[in-house]
């Protein structure tokens, strides 16, 4: 039976799925459930969970893949892998998670309105970062994760693209 | 139709997004012809496409589009309107723009270029309500400080006070004073810190007013000196000054206080010679005191509440004024029927500090039903441009009673699908549940102190367990599809062998 570790957030699932003709009995973290799944249009999904109707948008790649999802208002990013092939990379030391994006990049043009930190700066998630100011807003950009500063790569006062690299983490 | 009337057969909307489909319907229904204007970001926009005619004026940013007078008047007059609606927010308070349009022979939807410039000006306005008997909020700058003198007005005014750096913002130098023993101490702290933050010691005293709320009355007058109050609404809901809900009539606002309130803004309106609609925004604190905060000369964003409980299109209402035609009714005529509460759906992030969130809408479907109106900007897959304001769609929802209000508000959110960014849907859902709003003890100060970590929809483990099982259901339908190669793919035959071998090989590792 296929077995799936889907990590979202901090919080690991483990899931069964048993499918026949369309219909899933799951099993997540030891709990089970039965899931139809039907498709709406590319990469949306009307998902009845135990009977209760879910409309998701998922995108995803590959082996061992990043999932992105909208689901009752929320974008929740997570990963999914195959449990063996996870328990056994978690016995053998590898790391298959994606590590904290070394480098952080704007989600937005917009313009560097003012640097909280610098070169060296040991920062905790939710930490303000710097200040972009975009669609006539300042917009703080946090720290995803604790992290050290390793370089800034803006300046204040200088404009920025999308994808445009902001800072690099060490 | 008056004697100095002159109908509006054409009008330009000088506005984007929904308030620009808002006032193309009212036209249309007034068989007005509409003009769009469109910014290259707004090629495809909804508002292009409803009007009877739509014209491309510049580039993205609103500085080379939506603000560009000449283009636009050039726009309204190559396209023979001979009217021009601002909407709200770029030109709409634009006293100049108002000028020009009169000297082009267009109709400016909205007040007289003169009575804009006076309100718009916070010091003049001041002093207009001041002279209109309308009470402001009492404050004086320290320029001497001779402390008995200070020690007087601040007794004068009423503690506690609120001394801040004029020269301020962010809450430097500024200090709440309860009684008359710290103000001393407080003075000099404000007065070095606002010389180290600013280079600038001044300071200025004013009454501080706890848990404030945010009251507004909406106006109409027209040009023959008929002048109505359409009721209040209220909008304590804010973040950073950003109005996010907004409802009428408010709860704390009884017949009395009404009546006051009503009153003091036809005051100003009249002092101002006001014509169109207006709204006089005030201050209320928890005792019922109300001061004069500022007169908004354009229609409000929040205007659709009103629209809800009278029954009437102030849009409708603004092109009467503004073609001259008195006010259809009186005061008396005006009936207020039940409670409407306004939801501002933006594209943001309400978790993450409110950030634009920008993209394509991947999903878009508003909410309809008994007492639901959506005030829409947007279509599926429209993209969300960076370049303007974040507010995508406004869901207005009407019931006989604020609680029926409210679970239909409930109702109606929880319909409302959008995918493809991140709206403040689930914050909106979130203030629905909380206690407080229930029971409207409101304040501008509710969001900071109610959510101190902005956690409005914080992700629960039976949402992430859902997720987790589309996930892992996706990933696995995906490996169906490429475990089933195409014919005569053999790349992708050749990749699936190498992937099936690998995992062999792994799980035999394991098993060992």
């Amino acid at each position: 039976m296929p077995r799936f570790l889907v990590t979202i957030e901090d919080k690991e699932f483990d899931v069964w799925l048993n499918e026949e003709n369309g219909i899933f009995e799951v099993t997540v973290n030891g709990s089970n459930h039965t899931v139809i799944s039907s498709q709406l249009g590319i990469n949306r999904f009307l998902m009845l969970y135990d009977n209760a109707p879910n409309e998701v948008e998922i995108r995803s790649n590959g082996y061992n893949s990043k999932s992105n999802l909208f689901l009752s208002g929320h974008e929740i990013n997570g990963t999914v892998e195959d449990y063996k092939l996870a328990q056994l990379q978690k016995a053998m030391g590898i790391s298959n998670k994606p590590s904290i994006d070394k480098q952080l990049k704007a989600t937005m043009p917009g313009m560097v309105l003012d640097l909280k930190i610098k070169a060296g700066d040991i920062v905790k998630k939710g930490d303000p970062l710097l200040i972009i100011e975009a669609m006539k807003m300042e917009n703080v950009i946090k720290a995803p994760s604790d992290a050290t500063i390793k370089s800034i790569a803006v300046e204040s006062g200088k404009s920025v693209d999308k994808g445009d690299k902001l800072l690099e983490f060490e | 139709m008056d004697n100095k009337a002159k109908p509006i057969k054409k009008t330009l909307i000088a506005n984007r997004c929904e308030i620009a489909v808002r006032i193309i319907r009212t036209c249309k229904e007034m068989g007005i012809k509409s003009v769009a204007v469109f910014s290259e970001a707004d090629k495809t926009a909804h508002h292009v496409r409803l009007a009877d005619e739509s014209y491309l004026i510049g580039n993205a940013p609103s500085s080379e589009s939506y603000l560009n007078q000449k283009k636009i008047i050039e726009v309204a007059k190559s396209s023979s309107a001979d009217a021009i609606h601002p909407g709200y927010g770029f030109l709409a308070e634009n006293a100049q723009f108002a000028r020009t349009c009169h000297e082009n022979n267009i109709i400016f939807i909205g007040p007289t270029p003169e009575t804009i410039s006076l309100l718009g000006d916070k010091i003049r306005a001041r002093q207009t309500a001041t002279e209109a008997s309308l009470p402001v909020i009492p404050g004086l700058e320290i320029e001497n400080k001779d402390a008995n003198f200070i020690s007087k007005s601040s007794d004068e005014i009423g503690y506690p006070v609120l001394i801040k750096a004029i020269a301020g913002g962010g809450g430097k130098g500024m200090r709440v004073v309860n009684s008359s023993s710290e103000l001393k101490e407080a003075i000099a702290r404000a007065s070095s810190e606002a010389k180290t933050a600013f280079g600038d010691e001044r300071i200025y005293l004013e009454k501080y007013i706890e848990k404030p709320r945010h009251i507004e009355i909406q106006i109409l007058a027209d040009s023959h000196g008929n002048v109505v109050h359409l009721g209040e609404r209220e909008c304590s809901i804010q973040r950073r000054h950003q109005k996010l809900i907004e409802e009428t009539p408010s709860t704390f606002v009884d017949d009395i206080l009404r009546a006051k309130m009503t009153d003091a803004a036809i005051k100003i309106a009249r002092q101002a010679n006001y014509t169109g609609a207006g709204t006089v925004e005030f201050i209320v604190n928890q005792n019922g005191d109300f001061y004069f905060l500022e007169v908004n000369t354009r229609l409000q964003v929040e205007h659709p509440v009103t629209e809800m409980v009278t029954g009437l299109d102030l849009v409708k209402e603004q092109i009467n004024i503004a073609q001259g035609n008195k006010l259809s009714f009186k005061q008396s005529d005006i009936e207020f029927n039940g409670h409407a509460i306004e939801f501002r759906i933006c594209a943001e992030d309400p978790e993450n500090n409110f950030i634009p969130s920008i993209g394509k809408l991947k999903n878009y479907r508003p909410p309809s039903g008994p007492g639901v109106r959506i005030d829409s900007g947007v279509l599926i897959f429209s993209e969300i441009p960076v370049y303007y304001d974040s507010l995508i769609a406004k869901v207005i929802v009407w019931g006989k009673t604020r609680e029926e209000a409210i679970s239909r508000s409930k109702r109606a959110l929880e319909e409302f699908r959008i995918s493809g960014v991140t709206t403040t849907i689930g914050f909106h859902r979130s203030i629905l549940e909380n206690d407080k709003f229930a029971s409207a003890e409101l304040s501008t100060d509710f969001l900071s102190s109610e959510y101190p970590d902005n956690n409005f929809s914080p992700l629960t483990i039976p949402l992430a367990e859902k997720a987790a099982v589309a996930m892992a259901i996706n990933f696995y339908l995906n490996r169906q599809k490429t475990r089933i190669p195409e014919k005569n793919n053999s790349i992708s035959k050749q990749r699936n062998w190498q992937i099936a071998y690998r995992m062999n090989r792994l799980n035999q590792t394991r098993d060992r």
